[in-house]
């Protein structure tokens, strides 16, 4: 695995391209560029690896959905939002052949080719353009006979067009407020038009549920909706007002993903493990790449524990002390003090970084994606602290047959 | 001009403040801003002194194309216009609570005033938001919300203003928003003065109370 520069007479009509061609339309986060001047070169053999990986986690992972949502006394110790725990009950009919599972796990390296995985991120993954269009950007710019990339957006739109009807009509559920969010749904939005579906952006609060039929009640484009592709997180649903938001949990309108996504979206996903296995589930994967997780007050005492919040988004309020912002620390730990159970205690592991062309150091964390139980492709971050956050930046991954440093 | 070549105008590779310039408004801007007419759009005389620009950084919060001419007018006293609109397009059919799409057309028209203009390299920056962005009142659930906020990821850091020389903002506008108000209460505390004006009268220093850490 290695950094390739983009080379620097290159680089702004790379940025510019992304920005214009590749929906990637928050180039720039507080001081910092979120455009990496390098692309990602994984060899064919880390890539073998890791698809290998990643199809085995996916595979326990919606197993262990399954086994959980068959008996949810099982989840107590995920401490679900107490508005989220309420409704799982409504569950029941949930059949996996119905809704496209779509998952993202997050790997970094900790040396002698070794891996980490810190999370999955199960219920709204993002980076579906960095994941498609990115890497095609950046192959042009190396000379890149050598290099190769994963379509994400190719496999994503195929497994939707394998569940609903030819021209159906499609609601990508969003914060219409946040550009961020409509980036990802628009480079969705315009390959699903493509193949001739019918999209509706639209918010989690457009969508009504009758006899578990999902409906549009958007202005000018109400209607039976044929699927659902959901980018708003299950937790923020709760705070919809007046409250409809139940019927995504029972619906049987296609949909990405399904409520049943809750479970390996907390972070104290793992906390279950124990009881899953005894009832005979499987978890070797995870138990080999995810580093030990125990309850706040298990942690106790213990050294080289740091704190997450369970329903953590990109890296945030994670206590790396070295990098968190003045104050942050102090500020999550006395929140982790105050609220245990939104918190779990984890071991924390060091990434190996990688060198840039001037001594830098970055660390990596690459995201794998899986769809319908198979790898769909890789969106990376680099950054120069071992905390990957909002102030990472996102890099292509490419995938180098054996010998590409050779030309 | 294409798109990416009116964004270049606003937002040249490698000057100071550009990398701030939100891409959102300039995607499609033609198309979205398209079926707007304004037949009479001047320059204003600026809210600010040309003697007033050291030191200081400008907010432009008026009303959408009115934030744009006025950060032109504010180029030619020394400024760098950054344009900061984050708006989203509403789906096509539906009522929605902002207009996120007249911006555009200002943005198209200043471009070419902008483009014969000799901008300094140290020019400080002038940030142009609209102050419909918060226009979030739905009369029906159906509608969509595309109204936005400003957050601290979308302009720079206090520290970074300091270091680059700026102790003082100058908000243009009517009032104070209150996503604004967040952001500039912890500028406040780092030591920026904090003003605004209507662009009638001179800059009033104000003094931003804790913001109420719940909507």
């Amino acid at each position: 695995m290695r950094l390739i520069p983009i080379p620097k007479e290159e680089y702004e009509a790379y940025r510019l391209n992304l920005m214009f061609d590749c929906y990637k339309w928050d180039p720039q986060f507080l001081d910092h560029n979120t455009i990496a001047k390098y692309a990602l070169a994984i060899t064919e053999e880390e890539h073998a690896r890791l698809k290998v990986l990643t199809e085995k986690l996916d595979e326990e992972t919606r197993a262990a959905e399954v086994m959980l949502n068959g008996d949810r006394k099982l989840a107590r110790p995920l401490a679900l939002p107490k508005k989220l725990s309420k409704e799982l009950q409504r569950m029941g009919n949930y059949d996996p052949e119905k809704h496209i599972r779509l998952m993202r796990y997050d790997f970094h390296p900790i040396g002698d080719g070794a891996w980490a995985v810190s999370e999955v991120n199960s219920d709204v993954p993002g980076g579906f353009a960095e994941a498609s269009l990115m890497p095609e950007e950046a192959k042009g710019r190396l000379c890149g006979k050598h290099l190769r990339y994963i379509n994400f957006g190719e496999i994503f739109i195929g497994a939707i067009a394998d569940k609903v009807p030819e021209g159906g009509r499609i609601m990508l559920v969003h914060c219409t407020s946040y550009s961020d969010d409509r980036q990802v749904m628009q480079f969705l939005g315009d390959q699903l038009k493509e193949k001739g579906f019918q999209v509706i952006y639209g918010a989690a609060d457009h969508v009504w549920f009758r006899e578990h039929t999902a409906y549009s009640i958007l202005d000018g484009n109400e209607g039976r909706l044929d699927a659902i592709i959901r980018f708003t997180p299950l937790e923020w649903l709760t705070e919809i007002r007046p409250k409809k938001w139940d019927g995504y949990f029972d619906t049987t309108t296609v949909s990405c993903n399904h409520p049943i996504a809750i479970y390996a979206q907390t972070k104290r996903f793992p906390l279950v493990w124990e009881e899953l296995e005894k009832r005979g589930a499987c978890l070797d994967t995870w138990r080999e790449l995810l580093p030990d997780t125990l309850e706040v007050k298990d942690a106790k005492g213990k050294e080289g524990y740091i704190y997450k919040p369970a329903c953590g988004r990109v890296g945030e309020n994670i206590s790396i002390k070295e990098a968190c912002w003045e104050g942050e620390y102090e500020k999550i730990m006395r929140d982790v003090k105050r609220h245990p159970k939104k918190y779990l205690a984890q071991k924390r592991f060091y990434s190996t970084p990688l060198a840039g062309e001037n001594g830098e150091q970055y660390h990596v964390c690459l995201g794998s994606y899986t769809v319908e139980g198979k790898h769909a492709g890789y969106y990376a971050r680099i950054s120069e602290s071992q905390r990957i956050d909002s102030n990472s930046a996102d890099i292509p991954v490419l995938i180098e047959r054996s010998g590409g440093n050779d030309r | 001009m294409t798109d990416k070549e009116i964004y270049q105008i606003w937002a040249p590779y490698g000057k100071k403040w550009t990398d701030w310039v939100r891409p959102v408004p300039f995607v499609g801007i033609r198309e979205h801003s398209g079926k707007y007419h304004f037949s009479n759009l001047t320059v204003p005389v600026p809210a600010l002194e040309e003697r007033e620009t050291e030191g200081t950084a400008v907010i432009v919060d008026l009303p959408g194309v009115e934030s744009v001419l006025e950060g032109i007018a504010l180029a030619r006293i020394g400024f760098r216009p950054v344009p900061v609109f984050n708006g989203t397009m509403e789906q096509p059919g539906a009522r929605a609570t902002v207009d996120n799409q007249a911006v555009g057309v200002g943005l198209v028209w200043g471009a070419t005033l902008l483009s014969d203009m000799e901008i300094e390299e140290e020019a400080p920056p002038a940030f142009l938001m609209d102050c419909n962005r918060l226009n979030r009142f739905k009369m029906e659930d159906s509608l969509f919300d595309n109204s936005w906020d400003i957050y601290p990821q979308d302009i720079p850091s206090a520290e970074y203003l300091i270091k680059n020389g700026i102790d003082r903002i100058v908000i243009i506008a009517n009032r104070l928003s209150k996503d604004l108000a967040k952001i500039l209460y912890g500028f406040q505390k780092k030591g920026i003065r904090i003003c605004i004006t209507e662009g009638y009268e001179k800059p009033r220093i104000i003094k931003i109370r804790t913001p109420i850490k719940k909507d």
